[in-house]
């Protein structure tokens, strides 16, 4: 089911196992894909690429959470903390040391990756509802620093920055600033593609599986939980810096314990324990607010509106939107949507004999 | 007959891509939000106006605005992500905003677009317009406006108001005076600027106390406001989590005079907060209330009527504000298509620059008088202070029939004009 790979297609090596494209269909598709969304903005206005480069940072922060939560069978209710550290690491090295930004994006997510083996430490010795407490514990101690730091964030008041420099060429519009998103979407996806098939990916996997067999193989228990928050908190670091230098502000007040909470559900709706669905679930929640949108503004003035006396209320009912799909998502698609994508593509290759 | 009809209709023809072609403009409102509470009305206020300047004044030289709303939520990310969509689909010349969080995530974005952003963030930062004032974190907003005193101006006119009002009640010795709220933009912006003028006053400046921007249980807040023997508190944070303050601290018994911010104390808020908001003293931005007359009331009433068609609604002190700065765009975008002008982001810039002591056409009594210059984005220093009287049980009735009835009142107390300091530019 996983991978649908022709009859008679036998594994004759290792590398023919481990590859992430099984077909060659499947390597064609990708770099079609690619080629079609560097066509992007061309096609494309403004807006529709911003929601594209929303999709990208959110996407790479999700991944790493997915790594975390869907790989390694941790959890974090920390992750927004470590997405505003990336911006704001960015923003201070831009600032203070004049780091042109394109090298600023990768050095916060070290600086990021570093804190986050430190608060990963408890993750050591703690499972389940007690490293829950203990990376929310992080959150706040995270967000208080940003509103303290005032050397470092700016305080509440926030930090300006600015957008990267290429050569003399500065990509502050949507249609310079997708690439470079598209480039680290690309790079972030292709090293955990990688990673998952590697020594390393397969340790956190049988963690996640079962910690005590896992242990009895020779498994570092404490090193590869630890080692899973620094991938985690390096992705969101990279995230946290693509999107400060596209918004050029960075605030204290958007890396709530709510925006965690996000990104845990982009993690669940996309698919635990997917590559593909990390950027899928990323999509869903920055289109689903939009789309929602477009519908209360189709109600609103409409007679349905007037008959149900709506009014003011409509906003309040695309919040409740958003609310509902996550909900209907967890009882009817709980694998996410790696799962019906796969399920699509199942239908497809099997027409008519699916069943 | 022919003749004339084909001659109609080329003329008809002729004229309505030019004359009727619309123009579009930007309204960011949180209607959902964090701020929600005061946001809505203000939103409903700009909104209203906007409706009425197509449907009474014919638009903008008879070309009509094309406002397209977005709620979003006290969302930075998301009011940036709309912003794209504004200026890649809409080809927005101006926007009308919100909060602290949009404004200042976009100023760089205006600048650089060259689109004139109208906010209720009255943050004194956004208003050195140059970039002149030389303060850390401040840089030129040259497209940035707002109708109304600035939030650290509004303080300095009720510091001004408390000093005078502690001589004329005969009290002897220093005064105290303590800033509370959050640790927040919104909250903390005018609070340097508050300590610094409260000691040149001769207040005894206490250290603040601090409280988060949701209700909650503050009887610590108010143990410390009366431990410290404060007299004189600013309540910096919004309405929900003022109302909590004040109702703990009259619970505690503790006598403090509380001075609101313009976000901080409406009628709403007052019928929410019951006796406890009696005797808070809050600017107001403009120069008469709901219920008040003013040769200008009687449009405000009217534009009321777009969303309210039976007259009726009682209209807080922030729809009338959001009239005033919808109004001030407006006329800044006729005497930019003065003279068949093209209206674009510059020249509405410009606009705001057209008038000294500037109050929008038939408007007279109700928005306060405001002047901008390039250099100077103060568009008023003029703060009315109103004071809360509520003397029964709030808890029936709606909020008209409170006023009305009298069970609530807001009464002038003073209305301070403040000097155009050049050190207070940008603080």
């Amino acid at each position: 089911m996983t991978a649908l790979t022709p009859c008679g297609d036998w594994r004759a090596s290792y590398a023919a196992d481990t590859t992430i494209f099984p077909t060659r269909n499947s390597r064609i598709a990708l770099l079609l894909g690619i080629a079609i969304l560097c066509c992007a903005p061309l096609v494309f206005g403004r807006y529709e690429l911003s929601l594209l480069i929303n999709i990208g940072f959110l996407g790479i922060a999700a991944l790493g959470l997915n790594i975390l939560v869907g790989f390694t069978g941790q959890i974090s209710i920390g992750h927004a903390a470590f997405f505003g550290l990336g911006a704001f690491v960015s923003a201070y090295l831009h600032e203070r040391y004049h780091v042109p930004v394109l090298l600023c994006i990768p050095i916060a997510g070290v600086v990021t990756a570093l804190i986050g083996l430190v608060f990963g430490a408890p993750a050591a010795r703690l499972k389940g509802l007690y490293l829950a407490i203990a990376t929310l514990a992080a959150q706040f101690i995270l967000e208080d620093f940003f509103a303290r730091a005032q050397w470092f964030t700016g305080g509440v008041s926030g930090r300006m920055t600015e957008s990267p420099v290429l050569f003399g060429f500065a990509l502050d519009r949507d249609e310079t600033y997708f690439y470079l998103t598209l480039v680290w979407v690309i790079i972030m996806f292709v090293g955990a593609a990688n990673l998952m098939r590697s020594r390393d990916g397969r340790a956190l996997v049988a963690v996640r599986d079962h910690y005590l067999s896992a242990e009895m193989m020779g498994i570092n228990l404490a090193y590869y939980r630890t080692l899973s928050f620094g991938i985690a908190s390096l992705y969101a670091g990279i995230g946290g810096a693509l999107y400060a230098h596209y918004l050029l502000f960075v605030s204290v007040e958007a890396f709530n314990i709510l925006f965690s909470i996000q990104f845990l559900g982009m993690v669940i709706i996309g698919g635990l324990g997917s590559v593909m669905g990390s950027l899928m679930g990323a999509a869903f929640m920055v289109m689903l607010p939009e789309v929602t949108q477009w519908g209360a503004d189709l109600l609103a003035g409409s007679s349905i509106d007037r008959a149900l006396k709506l009014g003011a209320s409509i906003s309040f009912l695309r919040e409740m939107v958003v609310g509902a799909a996550i909900i209907l998502f967890l009882i009817f698609e709980p694998d996410g949507l790696a799962r019906r994508w796969r399920l699509i593509k199942a239908y497809w290759k099997l027409y008519p004999y699916s069943h | 007959m022919k003749m004339q009809i084909l001659a109609g209709a080329a003329t008809l023809a002729f004229a309505l891509p030019l004359a009727a072609q619309p123009i579009p403009v930007g309204h960011l409102m949180d209607n959902s939000g964090a701020t929600s509470d005061v946001g809505q009305p203000y939103g409903q206020g700009v909104a209203d106006a906007l409706a009425w300047v197509n449907s009474r004044r014919n638009g903008i030289n008879g070309r009509p605005l094309n406002v397209s709303g977005f709620d979003y939520g006290y969302a930075a990310p998301r009011a940036v992500s709309q912003y794209q969509a504004w200026t890649g689909r809409t080809r927005v010349v101006a926007i009308q905003g919100w909060g602290t969080a949009d404004t200042e995530a976009l100023v760089r974005f205006v600048t650089r677009d060259r689109i004139p952003y109208v906010s209720a963030s009255y943050s004194a930062a956004l208003t050195d317009a140059a970039g002149q004032s030389g303060r850390q974190g401040v840089e030129a907003a040259p497209y940035n406006f707002f109708y109304g005193p600035s939030y650290s101006d509004s303080l300095r006119a009720m510091l001004q108001w408390a000093a005078q009002d502690w001589k004329d009640r005969g009290q002897q010795g220093r005064p105290k005076y303590v800033h509370m709220g959050a640790n927040h933009p919104y909250p903390n912006s005018p609070k340097a600027a508050g300590e610094a003028l409260a000691a040149e006053l001769g207040f005894d400046v206490l250290p603040a106390i601090q409280f988060a921007l949701t209700p909650g249980d503050y009887t610590a807040q108010c143990l410390g406001l009366r431990n410290g023997g404060a007299n004189f508190a600013y309540l910096g944070n919004t309405a929900g989590s003022n109302i909590s303050v004040l109702r703990a601290c009259q619970t505690a018994g503790v006598q403090v005079q509380f001075l609101g911010n313009v976000w901080g104390m409406d009628e709403n808020a007052m019928k929410a907060a019951g006796a406890a908001a009696n005797g808070v003293v809050f600017p107001v931005r403009t120069a008469a209330v709901w219920g008040g007359e003013a040769p200008g009331m009687a449009q405000v009433r009217e534009i009321s009527r777009v969303s309210d068609s039976a007259g009726n609604a009682y209209r807080p002190v922030h729809y009338i504000s959001g009239i005033c700065s919808a109004m001030l765009m407006v006329e800044a975008m006729e005497t930019a298509a003065e003279g068949g002008g093209q209206v674009t982001g510059e020249r509405i810039r410009d606009g705001f620059y057209a008038r000294q002591n500037w109050v929008p056409r038939g408007f007279e009594g109700v928005c306060n008088p405001s002047t901008f210059t390039r250099e100077d984005h103060r568009g008023t220093l003029r703060v009315a202070l109103y004071r809360a009287n509520v003397s029964g049980d709030t808890t029936q009735g709606s909020v008209a029939e409170l006023m009305q009835a009298g069970t609530m009142k807001i009464e002038n107390i003073a209305t301070i004009d403040l000097e155009r300091r050049r050190d207070w530019l940008g603080w």
